[in-house]
């Protein structure tokens, strides 16, 4: 069971449940789109093509779940760089605003580019629910891992690192060990409809 | 009453997933109705007041609520359970995996917050609704659960 088989519509004081007939399941294809990173610059995922990994992160700026892994999700960024892994924050909140994410991804030391999801349509075709939210892309753009970054918000009690355990599979050409997890995390807050 | 004991009476104490389950149980013959929220969830902030004024008037059904909070925000919730008095018990979640209890509250459950999760007299689960729902999304399900009683 994925993290993300329901899309949550939030409006004011209203929310609706509809299944997630856009949620992306392991195996898919990533099919690429373009969004405008925090300073503006149009980012194309089709110029990631060649990276032995792309990790898409839905994250936040005020969530304070989302914020518990900004050191983990920086640290690993610039860890799997390294190896050929390219990673892209995607901040789909209604709320927050392009200055917001441009100042907490320089006090956070992201060297990852933070894409704003304006009208929170790439959320609704993955599906993404919640913040922090990942989906693991192998070299050819299939999708390989979805769900947390590991088991403990708090970072005190890791003892399942799921990202890491599905780059390294991915870039060992082996199967991931467990391609879908769960998570706690801040709704996605999204426009309402 | 001290401060620090009106502080004590708010938290009912811990659950495991099992424990939900377990509790629900315990409520055999009257619906229930399970909510799963956090403080720093906003949406799960916003509709508190609602829930807590449903339960004060269906005092036919037993409702249960479950902080997904970590245990070193304790504090914040006790804050927050003392400013709102709810009519119900309030549980935290047990120290674990975040997965575990997941599974262990509901495998249909994605683990997104808030969650209410209603169940018949007979601890039968008529609804799960995940994310933000209003007052009527839940006395809607509570209302299949009398559907089921017939």
């Amino acid at each position: 069971m994925s993290l993300a088989r329901l899309a949550v519509i939030a409006t004011v004081g209203l929310a609706v449940a509809l299944p997630a007939a856009g949620a992306v399941a392991i195996g898919e294809k990533l099919q690429p789109f373009k969004l405008n990173d925090a300073t503006g610059k149009t980012v194309d995922l089709a110029g990631l093509q060649g990276k032995k990994a792309v990790v898409l992160m839905f994250i936040a700026t005020q969530c304070p779940v989302s914020n518990a892994y900004n050191e983990r999700m920086a640290a690993l960024s610039h860890e799997y760089a390294a190896k050929g892994v390219a990673f892209v924050g995607i901040n789909s909140n209604r709320q927050e605003s392009v200055e917001e994410i441009a100042g907490h991804a320089a006090q956070h030391g992201f060297a990852f580019p933070v894409l704003k999801d304006v009208g929170n349509v790439q959320a609704d075709h993955f599906g993404a629910q919640v913040t922090p939210e990942i989906y693991v892309y192998d070299q050819g753009w299939v999708l390989r891992y979805h769900g947390r970054i590991d088991d403990d918000r708090s970072g005190a009690n890791v003892k399942s690192q799921d990202l890491r355990n599905a780059l390294d599979a991915v870039l060992a050409g082996k199967a991931v060990p467990v391609a879908e997890t769960k998570a706690f995390g801040c709704t996605i807050k999204r426009v309402a409809q | 009453m001290s401060p620090l004991l009106l502080l004590a009476a708010v938290l009912a104490g811990q659950l495991d997933g099992a424990g939900v389950g377990r509790t629900v149980a315990a409520h055999r013959g009257r619906p229930v109705v399970v909510t799963l929220w956090a403080t720093w969830c906003e949406p799960c902030v916003k509709e508190f007041p609602e829930l807590a004024a449903l339960a004060r008037e269906r005092k036919d059904v037993a409702f249960v609520s479950v902080s997904i909070d970590e245990e070193s925000d304790r504090s914040t919730v006790e804050k927050f359970l003392s400013q709102r008095r709810p009519p119900f018990p309030v549980y935290m979640k047990a120290p674990g995996p975040d997965q575990a209890f997941i599974d262990g509250v509901d495998r249909e459950w994605s683990g997104v917050v808030p969650a209410t999760l209603v169940y018949d007299r007979d601890g039968r689960r008529v609804a799960l609704l995940q994310g933000e729902h209003t007052r009527a999304d839940i006395e809607k399900a509570l209302a299949r659960t009398q559907a089921a009683a017939r």
